[in-house]
């Protein structure tokens, strides 16, 4: 039996490039795949760690003005019997740059089990609360305060600014980049003096907030799992196309390495190997390439992730609030899921090749032609499954449609793989019937026959690649297209939506002496104050009928005034765009698209919403865009939002008058309020922080979505450079009946180029449909954005080019050798078959 | 009686246990004594003999000492005549020493606070337990911090749970300051959430009787090697003379009650021996008009037996120190509570006053299950051989 496996293998022997190209398949999709699950898998395990802190779970109070909370209205609280909790949060900058959140707690009052948790066993609460007190952090979190695992304990690292922390202790269950101490501590790092970020309180334990307070519930802050889910979604998607991809070249190889071993699996068969035992052996040496490709893709992935995990991260920290570590923490069943998926994937694409070595006939000779009638057959079968495909992505487009919006993220990805899946097994059937109906229009140029002919019978072999390539390529097209329509209309949408120079953000307390400050000085020609708070929809009225709701929804004030109306953008409006602003300084409101995809509304109908003094009932007139944002929003005129809700003072957005002096000003406000440099930010570095935003939540995409295009031109690479030397056999013919080899070199790399044309010729509608899912279909349902699709002709230019310069590049090599090998050789070699 | 608080207040130095580098008496890793009450004073203030107790100072909290508390219990009728008893308990702990006191910066903290509460009527029995943080700077300051106690005009606090005086320290005509003894009249108010529907009390105490000092001159030593400044030993004295009315509730229901009440105050920085495991612990109001205190710490006594120890007052407060040799207790039979063998049947007998008597507790469900759990009800005393009725009280047993 070991001298069979033995002789099975020994094929990859004679021909390395196949056993090469084998586990290169492996390798790239295991790679791609347990790369993209090593990133899901620690954000979710930061996603737990954040869950499991303490501070969620509670219920905040803050003050109504937005002022802080001091130590007296804690201590005034507690006497008046209100299970509430200080707490402290704020950042430190660690010597990286790093921002580190600093919590502080007061152990005794913050409610449930946990807290003895987070401070540490009981026994250790002393030293939690007195001088030098402690730093409980992550063992993740060490590298940004430039320390060791193992000197950790104890440590007392720097700050920037010299300060040092408690001495640490390590706490795995910590979410990252969080450091929890005791409130005495925080307060001194923070030096907050008496104020605190806020009180919290177990869930429910207060029926209602005490007077001037807001009550926050810990049901409406949803949490980061929820929030991310469709990001991680989008992420397996794009792994997953990379493992079919991948997958494809693996099918491709094992095909030609059975083919080619046809003979050897006869003789053994006649040497009494039973048929049983050859499959099994066959499946052996699977097993065996499989654990092999597995565990180098699985360490490639792994770095992989590493290479993407700082962009994954700060792509959620920026786009849904929600603390990923830097660094990979990967759980046993990671690495197990990862070779099992590998072997799972590579045993469904070996199990053609295993049923054929089952029913292999002992005394069949390996004919090409008799091959050819076998791929007729699979033709078939393909164009049969694909219509299969086809049918279940239309039944899934027919239930989508009957969705409100926003919804099916799941089955906007299935349709988008039916699409894929069902133009890949199309294009083999499609490409012989183009081949067949082409034969009969060149049939008195013998040598042109003879190449279709020849592309027909190396089909088989090259399906799989131009499969491949056709998945990638319309893949890359798609996504290309999503992002950079969505890079368009975000740029744009930006422009519009910043149309101060100057943004302020004054301490609450000097909001309004700021604000008039600011209206008395000449070089400020308009004034935008914002307001932000929160509040429940209750009710939705829509053509008369109500439906209840107790939806948290965000608000958010605007000033409506010359500078601002005329370029924020509306996608939808009551009855034009004066009238809606004309309603919205009269108190009624804008909704964002998230909120009007989200739960159906439109411009006319009414909203009740919770505010202090009871329920505020609004009209809708006008939907905005509100990329970057990925919840509902209600929108009104700051000065409604102030008197109505009771909302704190947030930025000032500040118009200059032309001509003004832009740094002046700022000088003068800080001379004169005492304002910290970073209160003020000019509309450039918003623009710039928000586009850096948009570019990392792209960078993954692009980043895999270039990689499954490699691992496509690598597929075809690799199959036409593991046939090199048996299409060598069949073009001495050729040339010992007279044809130059420039010629043959020409038809050759005709033939490839071609098929490698109409494939991305095919690539380009499928892209742009592709694209289409994406951007009404996924994005709806991912960020409740809808967006305009966009079309980049260079990009599909590029697509294009890309696919015959793969097929040339890939024909061109062996091309080069046809070129240089002598013509006895090649004479020889017939001579051998 | 005080026992119950020592288990308590045992809990905050058990959490200190982990730190303290100058305990050499008791194993590694391992707090000395019951709840880590054995450990050595340390910079501590200490209570020794010959400290002479000052009114109303002394009912303030003592911030040098480690641990120190204000423990009431009551035994209480309600108007129908059902029995009914409660409990409510501040204990303070010191976290640093003296020396080490933290900068009284915001929320900086050099000394917790604990509280229970309990309120048990028939088989019925709720606790509560709380805590909070203060520095002992805030008095200086004169800002009331989450949790305290003043002596002038008396109030101890642990959030809304407060035992105070509602005697005036100043004439409301000429605004002057007055030397009423605001310890005479308290208003003891707590309550508590909970899912039966909440429990807790608005009462009124009324002292009938002069404060008691226990000991010598209420140094009250707690071993037999008691000698010098080493010695473990508490100052210790009790008001146990309290007509107590007001309101109790109890699952939501109010009921209006009278009875008895007793009032420990005690403060130490060593208060057990390191040996002592735990203690039985006595306070009774006697048909005749006598209270008794008496409690054994079981371990560190003579040859390592029990250490035994109490007071017999007479009805106009006069105390009498009883010697470890004038006690004798035994128990007599143990129930199963809460998983432990918990004796709630004793005889005690102190022949110097000709008693005799059996304590049981009519209701063994009495477990404290706070964060040092303890057994703490009421008892009511008979006599051993006639069973007539002596009287009522309440008994603390830990370490069990």
């Amino acid at each position: 039996m070991f001298t069979t496996l033995i002789t099975l293998l020994s094929h990859y022997k004679r021909h390395p490039g196949q056993l090469a190209m084998l586990l290169l398949g492996l390798w790239v999709a295991s790679a791609l795949w347990s790369g993209v699950q090593a990133i899901n898998a620690s954000a979710r395990d930061s996603y737990a760690r954040a869950e499991a802190l303490f501070t969620t779970g509670l219920d905040r109070l803050e003050r109504r003005d937005g002022q802080p909370l001091t130590r007296d209205d804690y201590l005034r609280l507690r006497r008046a019997g209100l299970p509430v909790s200080p707490l402290l949060e704020g950042t430190l900058e660690a010597p990286d740059g790093t921002r580190l959140t600093v919590i502080g707690i007061e152990p005794f009052t913050l409610p449930g089990d946990n807290a003895f948790a987070t401070a540490g066993s009981t026994s250790e609460l002393a030293a939690f609360l007195t001088p030098p007190w402690q730093t409980r952090v992550a063992p993740d979190t060490l590298p940004a305060l430039g320390i060791a695992d193992r000197q950790a304990p104890g440590d007392e690292p720097r700050l920037t600014d010299e300060r040092r922390l408690p001495p640490l202790v390590l706490a795995p269950s910590l979410p990252p980049d969080t450091l929890v101490m005791d409130i005495a501590a925080a307060s001194m790092l923070l030096d907050s003096g008496e104020t605190l970020s806020r009180l919290v309180t177990a869930s429910n334990a207060l029926d209602e907030a005490p007077p001037g307070l807001v009550l926050t519930r810990a049901t409406t802050l949803a949490s980061p799992g929820q929030l991310t889910e469709s990001f991680h979604l989008n992420l397996t998607a794009m792994a997953l196309l990379a493992l079919v991809v991948g997958l494809f070249i693996v099918q491709a190889a094992l095909g030609l390495a059975l083919e080619q071993r046809l003979t050897m699996l006869r003789t053994l068969r006649a040497l009494g190997v039973s048929g049983r035992r050859l499959v099994g052996l066959l499946a052996l040496e699977l097993l065996l390439l499989g654990i092999i490709g597995a565990l180098a893709g699985i360490v490639s992935g792994v770095w992989l992730a590493r290479l993407l995990l700082p962009d994954v991260a700060a792509t959620l920290g920026s786009l849904y609030g929600a603390g990923v570590t830097a660094e990979l923490s990967l759980p046993w069943h990671y690495w197990v899921g990862g070779v099992a998926v590998t072997l799972g994937g590579l045993f469904l694409a070996g199990a053609g090749v295993l049923w054929r070595a089952a029913r292999l006939s002992v005394l069949g000779l390996g004919q090409a032609q008799a091959w050819r009638a076998g791929f007729r057959r699979q033709l078939t079968y393909m164009t049969l499954a694909g219509a299969l495909v086809a049918s279940i992505g239309l039944a899934l487009w027919a239930w989508l449609a009957g969705q409100p919006p926003g919804e099916g993220l799941l089955a906007g990805f299935g349709l988008m793989a039916a699409l894929l899946l069902a133009s890949a097994l199309w294009l083999p059937p499609l490409l012989a019937a183009l081949l067949a109906g082409l034969e009969r229009l060149v049939r008195r140029r013998p040598l042109a026959q003879w190449a279709l002919a020849d592309l027909q019978l190396q089909l088989p072999r090259l399906s799989l690649a131009m499969m491949a390539l056709l998945i990638a390529l319309s893949a890359n097209l798609g996504v290309s297209s999503m992002v950079g329509g969505f890079r368009l209309t975000f740029l744009d949408w930006l422009e519009q939506r910043l149309v101060a120079d100057l943004y302020l953000r004054p301490p609450a307390e000097q909001f309004e002496e700021i604000e008039t400050w600011l209206g008395e000085r000449r070089e400020v020609a308009e004034r935008l104050p914002t307001r932000r708070t929160e509040a429940t929809l209750y009710e939705v009225e829509r053509n008369g009928s109500t439906r209840g709701l107790a939806l948290p929804t965000n608000l958010y004030g605007i000033t409506p005034g010359d500078a601002l109306m005329p370029s924020w953008p509306l996608l939808d409006t009551l009855a034009g765009r004066d009238a809606a602003w004309q309603a919205f300084r009269d108190g009624e409101a804008f909704i964002n698209e998230q909120l009007a995809i989200g739960e159906g509304l439109a411009p006319g109908d009414r909203l009740t919403l919770g505010a202090p003094q009871g329920r505020e009932q609004v009209t809708v007139v006008a939907v905005y865009p509100d990329y970057g944002n990925t919840q509902g929003e209600v929108l009104f005129a700051t000065a409604q939002l102030a008197s109505r809700f009771g909302a704190p003072p947030g930025s000032i957005g500040i118009v200059l008058a032309p001509g003004a002096d832009e740094a002046a000003l700022g000088q003068a406000l800080t001379r004169r309020f005492g304002l910290g440099s970073d209160s003020l930010v000019d509309q450039r570095e918003v623009k710039r922080i928000a586009t850096g935003i948009f570019e990392r939540t792209f960078t993954i995409t692009r980043a895999l979505s270039a990689l499954t295009l490699g691992v496509a031109a690598l597929a075809l690479l690799a199959s036409l450079l593991a046939q090199a030397r048996e299409r060598r056999r069949q073009l001495a013919p050729l040339w010992a009946l007279g044809v130059p080899r420039s010629q043959l070199v020409r038809i050759q790399l005709s033939q490839l180029g071609a098929a490698a044309l109409v494939t991305g010729a095919l690539a380009i509608p499928l892209g742009i449909v592709l694209a289409l899912g994406l951007v009404a279909v996924i994005n709806v349902a991912a960020f409740g954005w809808r967006l305009p699709l966009f079309l980049f002709p260079g990009e599909i230019a590029l697509t294009l080019a890309t696919a015959v310069a793969v097929a040339l590049l890939a024909t061109a090599l062996p091309a080069i050798t046809l070129w240089r090998t002598p013509p006895r050789a090649l004479l020889a070699e017939e001579a051998n078959t | 009686m005080s026992a119950t608080r020592l288990v308590a207040t045992g809990l905050t130095l058990l959490w200190l246990a982990g730190c303290d580098t100058e305990r050499d008496d008791a194993a590694p890793g391992e707090p000395a004594g019951f709840a880590g009450l054995g450990e050595e004073a340390g910079d501590f203030a200490q209570a020794h003999e010959g400290i002479t107790l000052r009114f109303p100072e002394d009912h303030a909290a003592h911030p040098d000492y480690r641990i120190e508390w204000w423990y009431l219990t009551a035994n209480l009728e309600d108007d129908s005549g059902e029995p009914l008893g409660l409990q409510w308990t501040l204990f303070r702990q010191a976290i640093t020493s003296p020396e080490e006191r933290p900068a009284p910066t915001p929320w900086a903290a050099d000394q917790l606070w604990m509280a229970h509460m309990a309120v048990s009527r028939g088989e019925t029995h709720r606790v509560a337990e709380r805590f909070a943080r203060s520095h002992s700077a805030d008095e200086l300051d004169d800002r009331d911090g989450q949790a305290g106690a003043r002596a002038q005009p008396f109030r101890a606090w642990i959030d809304h749970w407060q035992l105070a005086s509602h005697i005036e320290t100043s004439d409301e005509t000429t605004g002057e300051a007055t030397e009423a003894d605001t310890f005479a009249e308290l208003e003891l108010t707590a309550h508590q959430d909970d899912e039966h529907g909440g429990f807790g009390y608005a009462l009124t105490l009324t002292a009938e009787g002069p404060l008691v000092l226990h000991g010598l001159e209420g140094f009250s030593q707690k071993s037999a090697d008691g000698q010098g400044s080493m010695s473990s030993g508490s100052m210790y004295y009790s008001q146990p003379f309290w007509r107590v009315e007001g309101e109790v509730a109890l699952d939501g229901e109010s009921r209006t009650v009278s009875g008895r009440g007793w009032l420990d105050r005690e403060w130490s920085s060593q208060l057990l021996g390191a040996e002592q495991r735990g203690w039985d612990w006595f306070s009774l109001h006697l048909e005749s008009g006598h209270k008794l205190m008496a409690f054994q710490l079981r371990g560190g006594g003579a040859d390592g037996g029990d250490y035994r120890s109490g007071t017999w007052i007479a009805p106009d407060g006069e105390p009498t120190a009883l010697a470890p040799d004038e006690i004798d207790m035994t128990p007599l039979e143990t129930r199963r509570v809460a998983g432990r063998d918990v004796p709630t049947h004793w005889r005690l007998a102190i022949p110097r006053a000709g008693l005799d008597l059996s304590i049981e507790a009519p209701h063994a469900e009495r477990w404290m299950d706070t964060s040092v759990p303890y057994w703490e009800g009421e008892v009511v005393a008979r006599d051993a051989d006639s069973g007539e009725n002596r009287g009522v009280g309440y008994l603390e047993m830990t370490g069990y």
